[in-house]
């Protein structure tokens, strides 16, 4: 029986985070230009298979994702115990950074979506050299609690399931059911407490205020594409932040909160153009 | 507007099967009228319309109307399409012990977007 295999190659490696060592997996496919893709809280690299499959940005574009710590293949640190994870906003740019210096990418191209939209623009503020562009995906400046987040983490609640809800919700309605059932499977799969770990930088020590300003797209363009469907970081929000930078920011028709992997197709339509700019 | 609930159960055997060990009643409130559901192993059993004088149940969800209705249009409008959508922008409010709706998050919100139609009508 022939199979269709994809382009993709998994690699491990160990990288020193902040002093530790974090066995970090990664995905690759294509050449040219590094893209470095960042999942969202909760989930892994698994979300960005439609880019790593797209023959388009594969002939430009050497895709690369990395699960983070504590994420899809990517180990917890030694010692590590359920209950202690909390992602703060340094431990995200450090991670970052190691796994760009330690893969050694001269100014790739950083795309994030949600946490990973959020960090892009901490990477803006505080590393404008060191990237050809950041494209933040659902970036918003900052977000107020709107649900009580213990919930993510009970042990008399099962973790996958509520997880698995709560991602399900913020899609649109118009994506492919096949397509949001996979994106909500990465969240059924997440380890105890990792999702809500997350959010404490999504909602908490990673909110940015007025630092935006800092923000100076001449010396590293930022893009910003928001699903209409997202009430996590809205369109509206998006487009605050978008005003202060002094950029438009592109609103998706038809995806929520995780385009690339809840309608690839639809996004890719909106990704194609932003990427013939910064190649 | 939420009296249909009792209906197609059996169209919803797979969703009962994630909510296989639920018991629980719970309210919906569209501040106009109130609706007791009442669940066992997943499936609807019962669903009473008010007005109530001594109602008993677990947890309650309250949005007005309007809110509702676009809730249940065949493809809603973004921040209509989910219940926590809908409690980001404050137009709905869980009360109670909520410890059912949210170890069941899906199923609930599956089973109340059950009540969309399948194809575009205007429903107001």
């Amino acid at each position: 029986m022939k199979i269709e295999k994809e382009p993709i190659s998994g690699q491990y490696g160990k990288f020193k985070i902040d002093g530790i060592d974090y066995r970090i997996y990664w995905e690759e496919a294509g050449q040219g230009i590094p893209l470095v893709c960042l999942h969202t809280a909760g989930s892994d690299g698994r979300q960005y298979r439609a880019l790593l499959n797209d023959k388009k940005i594969l002939e430009k574009f050497r895709v690369i994702v990395f699960d983070m710590p504590w994420h899809g293949k990517s180990s917890p640190p030694e010692n590590a115990k359920v209950g202690n994870y909390k992602l703060s906003t340094d431990f995200y740019i450090s991670q970052i950074m190691s796994f760009i210096n330690g893969l050694e990418l001269v100014k790739p191209v950083v795309m994030g979506c949600s946490i990973g939209g959020r960090i892009i623009l901490h990477l803006a503020i505080n590393f404008p050299d060191k990237f050809r562009a950041l494209i933040g995906l659902q970036s918003a400046g900052h977000l107020d609690p709107y649900y009580d987040i213990s919930w993510l983490h009970r042990q008399d609640v099962h973790g996958g399931e509520v997880c698995g809800g709560i991602a399900y919700g913020l899609m649109a309605p118009t994506s492919p059911e096949s397509d949001k059932f996979e994106t909500m499977w990465h969240y059924m799969q997440g380890g105890p407490g990792i999702f809500k770990g997350d959010l404490f930088f999504y909602k908490f020590d990673g909110n940015i205020g007025n630092e935006i300003k800092k923000i100076d797209n001449s010396k590293c363009p930022i893009y910003l594409l928001t699903g209409e469907y997202d009430y996590s970081a809205t369109p509206e929000e998006t487009k605050a932040l978008a005003d202060t930078i002094g950029i438009e920011m592109i609103k998706m028709k038809n995806v929520g909160h995780f385009p690339m992997s809840e309608n690839p197709k639809e996004f890719l339509k909106y990704l194609h153009p932003v990427l013939n700019k910064i190649s | 507007m939420f009296k249909s609930l009792i209906d197609n159960n059996e169209k919803r055997s797979q969703l009962s099967i994630m909510a296989q060990y639920l018991n629980t009643s719970f309210m919906i409130s569209t501040i106009e009228n109130e609706y007791l559901v009442n669940i066992e192993k997943g499936v609807v059993k019962n669903v009473e319309e008010g007005p109530f004088v001594m109602p008993s149940y677990v947890f309650k969800l309250t949005a007005p109307k309007n809110e509702w209705i676009k809730f249940l249009q065949h493809i809603p409008e973004p921040g209509s399409h989910d219940i926590i959508a809908m409690l980001r922008r404050k137009v709905l409010k869980f009360e109670g012990d909520l410890h059912p709706l949210m170890s069941h998050l899906l199923y609930f919100k599956l089973l109340l977007a059950s009540l969309r139609p399948a194809e575009s009508k205007n429903e107001n």
